[in-house]
């Protein structure tokens, strides 16, 4: 006990003891530098969240089109906005995790107005559409035919990610550290998009739904935000493809 | 596969939680808690714990009850693995983030896309 009386000792409120002054400066220093450095190594290993957002600064975009239901429900753009070409197809969706796809049930193949805020991840878009009749809702005249072209039978790799958060709801919004909201967002039947490694015919972002034209099957939701080699069929709808995904001949890659 | 499994046994573990839940805090905390007698305010603040600790609620339940707990002996063990704890949660942190980037996937942009068939084929 007498030696102990003789040794230095850490008190929180009072000046540090000559003897323990060093050690105490040196783990403050060792602790920031630890924990720089594993911020560093961390952060150096993650992958580029890209430059998806919300474009708030777009201010509201309101276009008019023809509504096409995937069954996704995008809308084939006749008369565009400052940011919406015409031409354009626009996967659309509505507030947080939910989908459009009980309020243009019967809008299939009508001309609609849709209006709402752009979510822009380059090669990569989608509206969020306003609440009620300002969001959506037929527009004066005919809707001109819109065809599709069948592109044949593809294997491609990449993810699959849900198309919002990808379009820029959320950073990242690919990967597997957003695995559980991507999955979130395709219960809510958010659009899910493929990120192919490679384009396809020029698209490297392709819709994905079921292998029959369904939604997205719940049996795929394992294979979200894994990186897979997966075939099926693909289809033009304007400057969009929409991949017909079969699960079943799903593989991992390394 | 693996998910849904995991799912399927954090529902079972919180029904039974549950259970352990509603015995202990109206029945099991007065008679190993003299304190906790007629108080029932905190009560409720306790379900979220127990619902997931509920094995260890059990067994100090019965350790008390049956007058096997030496709380002197408990909380010396506990101090007396401190160091033991920390220096395993430095060393698992280590591992489980090393174990992670090992396993990580990388992107597989060397894998062209294939057409398999024309279309109408």
């Amino acid at each position: 006990m007498a030696d102990n009386k003789d040794k230095p000792f850490f008190v929180g409120y009072l000046t540090a003891p000559d003897g323990l002054r060093s050690f105490l400066i040196g783990i403050g220093i060792g602790l920031i530098l630890l924990m720089a450095g594993v911020g560093l190594g961390i952060g150096a290993t993650q992958d580029d969240p890209g430059n998806g957002a919300f474009r708030g600064d777009y201010g509201r975009q309101t276009v008019t089109g023809v509504m096409e239901l995937t069954p996704y429900p995008v809308v084939r753009v006749t008369q565009g906005s400052e940011h919406v070409p015409e031409g354009h197809t626009l996967m659309l969706s509505a507030g947080g995790k939910q989908s459009l796809m009980s309020r243009v049930r019967d809008l299939d193949g009508q001309l609609v107005t849709v209006s709402g805020t752009i979510l822009d991840r380059g090669e990569l878009d989608m509206m969020q559409v306003r609440g009620g009749q300002n969001g959506i809702s037929r527009a004066e005249g005919d809707a001109p035919e819109m065809d599709s072209e069948d592109l044949g039978r593809w294997r491609i790799a990449g993810e699959i990610c849900d198309g919002k958060c990808l379009a820029g709801a959320m950073r990242p919004g690919t990967g597997i550290a957003h695995k559980a909201c991507a999955n979130l967002c395709l219960i809510g039947d958010i659009p899910p998009v493929f990120v192919s490694t490679q384009p396809v015919e020029g698209s490297e972002f392709l819709l994905v739904v079921g292998p029959d034209g369904t939604i997205f099957p719940k049996s795929a939701y394992d294979l979200v935000a894994a990186y897979i080699s997966v075939e099926g069929k693909v289809v033009r709808h304007g400057d969009l493809l929409v991949f017909h995904l079969e699960p079943d001949t799903a593989e991992l890659v390394q | 596969m693996m998910a849904a499994g995991l799912v399927i046994f954090a529902e079972y573990w919180l029904m039974v939680g549950a259970v352990v839940a509603l015995f202990f805090l109206t029945i099991g905390i007065d008679r190993i808690d003299e304190d906790a007698r007629g108080a029932y305010i905190f009560r409720p603040l306790l379900v979220p714990g127990v619902l997931l600790i509920w094995p260890m609620v059990l067994w100090r339940w019965y350790a008390l009850e049956t007058g096997r707990a030496d709380e002197a002996k408990r909380y010396k063990a506990v101090r007396g693995a401190y160091g033991f704890v920390a220096i395993g949660m430095a060393i698992a942190i280590g591992v489980i983030i090393a174990t992670g980037l090992s396993i990580k996937q990388t992107w597989p942009a060397h894998i062209a896309p294939e057409l398999l068939s024309e279309a109408g084929q």
